[in-house]
């Protein structure tokens, strides 16, 4: 019986929206999106999501790492301890460590690359401004660590003499939006996740860049003993990276199973793939 | 020459409050209006430590920076739970609370009459620091301090997480850092540090009444910290040095003082205007207002 990372009980949650009805009336339309939807994470795995757009793959995600409230239900982060994430804040959930990227990316424009690495470093020291201040001698010594750490995540994936390494000084602003994309997932390598939550990983960037990001995935899982919960609508690349795979369809899980057997259920099919 | 130093005195006095403001306003993306309260509340606890307690130069700054610093955590607490515009309302409010209790609160602060007579401060109770070349000294050795330290501050891990919190606060929270706890440390160091131009202000002109701490004066500070840019350290010395130095300009082109008063606001307004319009960095800033 494999190990459970996250365990989603019963989770509801509705929009409500101000429409403008045909006698200019406004009216309240509640959308439920997600309905009493049970999903389990396995430990160590790369699962997938898919579901067709606008299913609430990315609410789910917001209401897992905090950015959403649920309407009912339980979200269960199994990391040693079992933590309730219901309730939680963002910011108290990703120390928890679970961490996420994003569809949009959301990188620190103005920060470089190196930059963009070293704040997603869990070691906070220095980050509270009178250690900062005074305590410069054992600052250093760890930026340097996380610098040297950012330069290994990095060199693993691309090798020496690689474009981000070189241009580790450039603004991310500057950056492409694939290769921001792969920045958002490389940080993750720094904050020491447990379970990562990846939005679209593949979405917009270059096939080029797809056997890099199947590496990454392969190493989080792997190496850095990560579990990675992953939404995708390339099916091509799920079946190659992903263990399990678990289908959305009117606001709860309707298919589960390994990549193959779902894309082989007939709902699926009918609903998603359209063939 | 004594015109000169008065200049360069008042030119440090500025440039402390700008370069601390730059925490804030630079780097926290939070505009305060409430800095000269927080410049004033300086001001009227340094006369208090040196007139009633009688306390020597360090001490009093300390304790003027300390007490200051402490009225920051608190107001930033309150304030900092608000979102953007409500944050900058509620800095206005305390701006205004703070200058009516100084202008009201005659038995404590002697309201509009103002505190007179403010003694020079003693250097370990030996040196007095008294008359213009000693204060030019005293304010460029407490102005180098301040830099040093924000210049600091700005470079380190702090400094980079405060840029990254206005670059994209969703990203920071999902990799862990309490946004709130990062503003409220930026807020109240930001606050602490305007107390030392505070201390300065009211040690050399040893005369302070609640007209130099109002909202004209947070206003002006802002101007020069927008004025000079933000996210360095060279944007707000060039404003502060710019905001102060301009009106002695004036002077030098013979205009006559009450017309130059009119003159050097509305010459800020129109720099200001100018500079949102071409140059929204500012003259030497990282960031886009
Ligand atoms: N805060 C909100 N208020 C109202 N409606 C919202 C809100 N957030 C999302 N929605 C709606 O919920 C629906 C699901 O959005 P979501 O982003 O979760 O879809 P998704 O499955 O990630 O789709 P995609 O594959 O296109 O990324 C959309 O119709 C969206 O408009
Ligand atoms: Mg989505």
């Amino acid at each position: 019986m494999a190990e459970t990372i996250l365990h989603i009980e019963n989770l509801s949650k509705a929009f409500v929206r101000s429409i403008k009805t045909a006698r200019k009336k406004d009216a309240i339309e509640k959308i439920s999106l997600l309905n009493h939807l049970d999903l389990t994470v396995e430990k160590g795995k790369i699962t997938a999501l898919i579901g067709g757009n606008g299913s609430g793959k990315t609410t789910l995600f917001n209401i897992i790492n905090g950015f959403l409230d649920a309407d009912q239900g339980s979200i269960k982060f199994i990391n040693g301890r079992i933590h309730e994430l219901l309730g939680k804040k963002p910011d108290t959930i990703a120390r928890l460590g679970l961490g996420r990227s994003f569809q949009d990316n959301h990188i620190f424009d103005e920060l470089s690359i190196l930059e963009n690495m070293l704040v997603a470093g869990k070691e906070t020291f220095g980050e509270t401004p009178f250690v900062s201040l005074f305590s410069p001698g054992r600052n250093r010594k760890i930026e340097k660590q996380k610098t040297e750490r950012a330069k290994t995540i990095i060199e693993n994936i691309f090798g020496s003499g690689n474009y981000f390494w070189q241009h580790k000084a450039e603004k991310a602003k500057n950056l492409s939006h694939g290769q921001r994309r792969i920045l958002g997932l490389l940080r993750i390598f720094m904050a020491d996740f447990k379970l990562v939550l990846l939005d679209e990983p593949t979405t917009g960037v270059n096939p080029e860049f797809f056997q890099s990001i199947t590496d990454i995935l392969n190493r989080m899982v792997n190496e850095n003993k990560m579990s990675v919960f992953l939404i995708e609508h390339n099916m091509g690349f799920v079946k190659q990276v992903a263990h399990n795979c678990h289908f959305i369809h009117d606001g709860c899980i309707r298919a589960s199973g390994t990549p193959a057997e779902v894309i082989d259920n007939p709902l699926v099919r009918n609903t998603y793939l359209g063939f | 020459m004594n015109y000169l130093l008065h200049i360069l005195i008042m030119v440090n006095i500025y440039i402390i409050l700008t370069v601390s403001a730059n925490l804030i306003v630079g780097l926290a993306n939070l505009l305060s209006l409430g800095q000269a309260a927080f410049y004033g509340i300086g001001a009227y606890i340094t006369a208090w430590a040196l007139m009633t307690l009688g306390l020597t130069l360090f001490p009093a700054l300390l304790l003027s920076i300390l007490i200051t610093a402490s009225i920051g955590f608190i107001i930033g607490i309150i304030s900092l739970r608000l979102k953007d515009d409500y944050f900058i309302l509620a800095t206005l409010g305390f701006q205004i609370i703070i200058y009516t209790v100084l202008y009201n609160w005659i038995s404590v602060t002697r309201g509009p009459y103002g505190i007179p007579g403010i003694p020079s401060p003693k250097l370990f109770g030996l040196v007095e620091i008294d008359g213009i070349l000693p204060f030019f000294l005293l304010s460029s050795i407490l102005a180098i301090a301040v830099i040093v330290i924000f210049r600091n501050l700005i470079y380190s891990p702090f400094g980079r997480a405060l840029k990254a919190m206005r670059d994209d606060s969703i990203a920071l929270l999902s990799l862990g850092r309490n946004i709130t706890k990062l503003k409220t440390q930026a807020f109240t160091i930001a606050s602490g540090f305007s107390a030392v131009s505070g201390f300065l202000f009211a040690a050399y002109i040893t005369y302070i009444d609640p007209t130099s701490f109002n909202l004209d004066e947070a206003i002006f500070i802002i101007s020069a910290v927008m004025i000079g840019g933000t996210g360095n350290i060279k944007g707000p010395l060039i404003g502060a040095a710019f905001v102060v130095i301009l009106p002695e300009m004036l002077r030098f082109v013979g205009m006559p003082d009450n017309i130059a008063a009119n003159m050097r606001m509305i010459i800020y307004g129109l720099i200001l205007i100018v500079l949102m319009m071409f140059r929204r960095q500012g003259l030497a800033g990282d960031y886009k207002f």
